[in-house]
């Protein structure tokens, strides 16, 4: 075996050992274990993605060599290495966007300890990704929402406790369904494995047994997974998890965490029922509705929002619908619209999240947009990177939202009996955002009398402007040159199968 | 391949260049009073970049493809023969208008913002002309939404900042709807590269023709928003007035023609207009048109406001191109096209007449402007003579142009619709006089009971006249060698 | 259904445990009933676990008098699972109380929703 192949073993480890070892250092100290940990786990990501994508195939690496249906495993493919590659990157940009912020938000003692929580996301991240083990995940899902709890009340607001704790109340019922889901599987099955499980449900499914014990296995792990990654009807919880919490937290929490149980779920929709099978059933209709739903009611709701960071928030609503819908298509090419939308959400998010807050600095920190007039004007940098995210969000071709969308449109023109119901949604989805993101774009470029707020100016903020510099041009990166990263995706989900 | 680029991408940069040498103040802070350097620089780059967009066609005919934005979709450009002629149209009206606006924005704030935006949206002009397939047209047609906003927002009041949202809102709305189009054709059709005649595959015609024409018929509307056709037209006279009054002669006489450009490619390049003619989705759009014809010199007939006036007047004429164009035969589509250059040049010529009427008096409404004649005869000659080219009095382009979309629509066979057409062309004319003379009427003649001792010398500066000049001869040049230009669009039609 | 029902009672009693549970973490604004909803909800799971690697007559698996054949022991892996989710469920606990603690210090009431008032007249 390779010596590559033990790296996403020593990412996770990595993580999770540095976020230990963060609690006994000081928080400057700390702040630089973080930043070399999330460099040395996208480093190896990077390393592990090329090595995959010169063999061709996944593997599966065994956790203390125990053989298969004993062992903990687990399994690395093109898609599982993007993905990690990935999540590094937006973490690091959204952690050195919100760096000089964090002083500010967090008291001097708990500096460390956000670290701690951040090491600790990370490391629950990649397992959730890597892992070939249904009882792993669970557990791994729990790490997540633990530590992203932290993140949200660690700015002690009473704010930011009230929605950690309605963070902890969705996210809990979310897991205990899918723990429940899992038990039943694990009952009908006799195994944790992914690979074992799937082919013991292909199996059953040939028999024609137990067929409703099954379908109601996956239908809780798929609403458990909804709840969490805040699909519409559940997403009472998210406006104020983003929106008070601090910048970072915010940019990592919407583009991360959601993220990770969605992947969570392609890997079990892949992985674990099978691709046709989950299919076959009626749960892909419902994701479907409810993906449509939350597309139009999110973004209902971000018009109506007067705070900033509140909008972007309700924006991620409308977004997460937009990949259920891709899941609700039952398409390969509605899968791989899906994952890309995956990415080009979470790298406008953080974007926007990052660039709202230099926006509100430059406002005397009120988020009203009565106050972020010419917002643009005091913080340029702010102004342009905001502008940029909002292009990305309506869907202006050369940025990353364009793709997604057209990769949907194309998806959808596909399904005979659900292309009309996505275009249309598609449509005023689109016109939505463009309400909310171009009304507050011009709100910051007025310049309407006096202002009482003084600007910054790029030496004031270097590391900041370079942040968005990057983060622009992940964006643009997407939308110009998406082919490579979609036939990725459609590798990865190939060695999925 | 390299001047398309440039003309392209440097009036791109220099407009980015702009905004960013030339900072908006704070609020606040004073703006510098120097504008020369400003100025200069601007007056410089428009030159070049028209220079860069004269010589693109002269040097480059075949096709090149930038990059690929996904595998199946290129940014590729290529001139052809319409294109050139829009171009043409755009690059000499954005020179005038450009070259205007240095006296009249003197007292606008925000100047490196107006020109910075300015030189943007002439980059993305030129690259709608030169655009080679539907997806690169697409991507400048929505560039082209958002590089305007600004030049209609620009003053900043409430008012212009609404103006500006319903301008976008309705481009994008159109925008989509013609997204909505290039979804399906990516699957009917082999690729989306212009080709005269069309690109629908056989196979694709016969298993969903009819739902090949509703996806025609959403384009159309949705490309047409940009043109004003009736049901989509009610940004037009919303956001005209508000933007100053250079850019709103760029508005009129350019951008909307972008909307036109966009259903010439569409009927033309893409689905065919053989695929088309006879249609539902002809009958339908006719009746559209003609009603926006009737409805916008109507209401144009109603308008007290000077600006708001020839907005409603650039509705109803828009729609006599949009007319020409669904009528779908060789003479209505010559009369299309040549309405096309005269209804630019005229209508920038009038709404620089306005803006130097705005300028120098402060005026806006059609009342308050008797005598005007006698303050400023040489603007009020230049919007006489452009007038009775909008009416189409020989020998201006306007009379060409009509006569050419009456005789293709006399010729097209088209039940009730082939002579309802041309009444209703003849009606809106007369209803053009009616609205555009009275201003010459009461400017020049003002009445017995007018008090003439308060009357000054009013007539703006070389730089403002001479482009009203310019764009007020240019129709009266194309009218009388109607043959020559004539022959040339008909190049165009046949698909060269 | 009905002998499947009684054969089975233990994991029918264990899905009624869950969604009381469940219905008391979603709908109660009690925060203290609300953790009691969430034990309740785990612990149905692990008696559901536990009920499924049970088999009737088989001892734990432990090795006593050197009995070595499978045949006389329960399956191990359910076990370990519930113990796993005990750990993970008593920390989450843990988190909400401590969060508990730190809303009724502040807003000196258990209510989420007289919480959620309090914060909206703060207007932050």
């Amino acid at each position: 075996m390779n010596f590559i192949c033990n790296f996403p073993f020593f990412s996770i480890l990595l993580s999770l050992f540095s976020g230990t070892v963060c609690s006994v250092l000081p928080a400057k100290a700390a702040k630089a274990v973080n930043r070399v940990v999330i460099i040395a786990v996208g480093l190896m990501s990077a390393v592990l993605l090329l090595y995959l994508l010169s063999t061709g195939e996944s593997f599966i690496y065994w956790m203390g060599h125990f053989p298969a249906p004993w062992g903990n495993e687990i399994r690395a493919g093109v898609l599982e290495a993007g993905m990690a590659l990935f999540f590094c990157i937006i973490m690091y940009l959204s952690m050195a966007g919100g760096a000089h912020k964090l002083p500010g938000e967090v008291v001097e003692s708990k500096h460390n300890l956000y670290y701690i929580l951040v090491n600790l996301l990370l490391s629950s991240l990649l397992a959730l990704v890597y892992t070939n083990d249904m009882f792993t995940a669970y557990v791994f899902v729990e790490i997540n929402t633990i530590s992203a709890c932290g993140l949200i009340m660690i700015r002690q607001v009473g704010r930011t406790i009230e929605a950690a704790v309605r963070y902890m109340i969705m996210s809990l019922l979310g897991s205990g369904l899918l723990l429940f889901g899992l038990c039943i599987m694990y009952d009908l099955t006799g195994h944790l494995l992914m690979s074992n499980i799937k082919e013991s449900v292909a199996q059953l499914i040939a028999a024609g047994e137990y067929q409703i014990p099954l379908i109601v296995s996956v239908a809780l792990m798929c609403i458990g997974l909804c709840i969490k990654s805040a699909l519409f009807p559940f997403h009472a919880w998210l406006p104020d998890a983003y929106g008070y919490s601090t910048v970072s937290s915010a940019a990592i929490l919407s583009s991360l965490v959601s993220k990770g149980y969605i992947f969570l779920l392609i890997k079990i929709i892949y992985r674990v029922i099978g691709f046709d099978i989950f299919n076959s059933t009626r749960i892909i209709d419902v994701l479907f509705v409810f993906g449509l739903m939350g597309m139009i009611f999110g973004s209902l709701s971000a018009i109506k929002e007067n705070d900033i960071r509140r909008m972007i928030a309700f924006s991620s609503v409308a977004q997460i619908g937009y990949i259920y819908m891709g899941f609700g298509m039952g398409t390969q090419a509605g899968m791989v619209a899906s994952v890309f939308h995956i990415l080009s959400h979470a790298a406008t998010k953080s974007l926007l999240f990052i660039a709202a807050i230099g926006l509100t600095d430059v406002s005397g920190g009120s988020r009203k947009f009565i106050d972020l007039t010419g917002a643009a004007y005091r913080n340029k940098w702010a102004g342009v990177a905001f502008t940029a995210g909002s292009l990305s969000m309506v869907g202006i071709p050369l940025f990353s939202g364009f793709i997604s969308k057209l990769l949907f449109a194309q998806a959808a023109v596909q399904v005979e009996g659900k292309m009309l119901a996505s275009l249309i949604v598609l449509g005023i989805s689109t016109v939505l955002n463009a309400i909310y993101f171009m009304k507050t774009v011009i709100r910051i470029y007025t310049t309407a009398g006096e202002s009482p707020y003084s600007g910054v100016t790029f030496r004031d903020m270097k590391a900041y402007a370079v942040t968005l510099l990057f983060f622009i041009l992940l964006n643009v990166a997407l939308g110009v040159s998406s082919q490579p990263v979609v036939n990725m995706i459609e590798q990865g989900l190939a060695m999925f199968a | 391949m390299y001047f398309i680029l440039l003309s392209i991408f440097f009036p791109i940069l220099a407009g980015l260049f702009l905004l960013i040498r030339f900072r908006t103040p704070l609020s606040g802070e004073k703006a510098g009073t120097d504008r020369k350097p400003l100025l200069v620089l601007t007056g410089i780059f428009l030159v070049i970049t028209a220079v860069f967009a004269f010589a693109a066609p002269l040097t480059a005919r075949e096709g090149f493809t930038l990059f690929y934005l996904t595998e199946t979709l290129p940014i590729y450009f290529r001139i052809d023969s319409v294109g050139q002629l829009f171009s043409l149209l755009a690059v000499i009206v954005l020179l005038c208008a450009g070259f205007f606006s240095f006296s009249y924005m003197k007292h606008e704030e925000r100047e490196s913002r107006y020109y910075g935006f300015y030189l943007i949206l002439f980059g993305v002009l030129n690259a709608l002309c030169f655009a080679g397939n539907l997806i690169t047209f697409y991507l400048f047609f929505e560039l082209l939404t958002l590089s305007s906003m600004p030049l209609v927002l620009h003053n900043g009041s409430r008012e212009a900042i609404m103006a500006g949202l319903k301008y976008l809102f309705y481009s994008l709305c159109g925008a989509y709807g013609a997204l909505f189009g290039i979804y399906f054709l990516y699957q009917s059709c082999d690729t989306l590269t212009f080709t005269a005649g069309g690109v629908l595959k056989e196979t694709a015609v016969t298993q969903h023709g009819g739902f090949l024409l509703l996806t025609a018929f959403v384009m159309l509307l949705g490309f047409g928003v940009k043109a004003g056709m009736f049901p989509m037209h009610a940004w037009l006279p919303t956001a005209h007035p508000v933007a100053p009054a250079p850019a709103s002669a760029v508005l009129s006489a350019v951008i909307v023609k972008a909307g036109v450009l966009a259903v010439v490619r569409i009927t033309g390049y893409i689905f065919g207009t053989g695929f088309l003619r006879g249609t539902w989705v002809q009958t339908v759009w006719m009746c559209l048109t003609l009603i926006t014809v009737f409805m916008g010199s109507m209401l144009a007939y109603r308008e007290p406001v000077l600006k708001k006036r020839l907005a409603y007047s650039t509705v109803s004429q828009l729609s006599y191109i949009l007319f020409g164009l669904a009528v779908m035969n060789e003479a209505s589509l010559v009369g299309s096209l040549f309405q096309v250059l005269a209804h630019g040049f005229v209508k920038a010529a009038l709404f620089l007449c306005a803006g130097a009427i705005i300028y120098k008096t402060g005026k806006t409404r059609v009342e308050e402007m008797r005598g005007i004649g006698k303050e400023m005869p040489l603007t009020m000659w230049c919007w006489t003579i452009a007038s009775l080219g909008l009416v189409g009095i020989p020998p201006t382009g306007g009379f060409v142009s009509k006569w050419y979309l009456a005789l293709g629509s006399l010729k097209s066979g088209l039940p009730v619709l082939d002579v309802l057409g041309p009444i209703i062309l003849l009606v809106s004319a007369l209803l053009t006089a009616g609205y555009l003379l009275p201003l010459t009427i009461h400017g020049f003649f003002p009445g017995g009971d007018y008090d003439y001792s308060g009357l000054q010398k009013k007539e703006p500066r070389k730089l403002m006249t001479v482009p009203i000049l310019i764009l007020t001869s240019l129709p009266v040049v194309i009218g009388l060698f109607p043959d020559t230009i004539a022959g040339i669009i008909l190049m165009a039609v046949k698909g060269r | 259904m009905g002998p499947n029902l009684f054969t089975n009672y233990g994991e029918a009693v264990s899905a009624v445990l869950f969604c009381i549970g469940f219905t008391n973490l979603l709908l109660q604004t009690n925060l203290i009933k609300k953790i009691i909803g969430l034990n309740i909800m785990d612990s149905a799971i692990y008696l559901f676990l536990a009920e499924k690697g049970y088999i009737a007559g088989r001892v734990a698996p432990i090795v006593v008098n050197g009995v070595t054949s499978t045949e006389a022991y329960i399956n191990p892996i359910p076990s370990g699972l519930v113990l796993t989710g005990i750990v993970v469920s008593v920390s989450v606990t843990a988190l909400m109380l401590s969060l508990t603690i730190r809303l009724y210090t502040r807003y000196h009431t258990l209510n989420l929703d007289e919480i959620s008032m309090q914060l909206k007249k703060e207007g932050k």
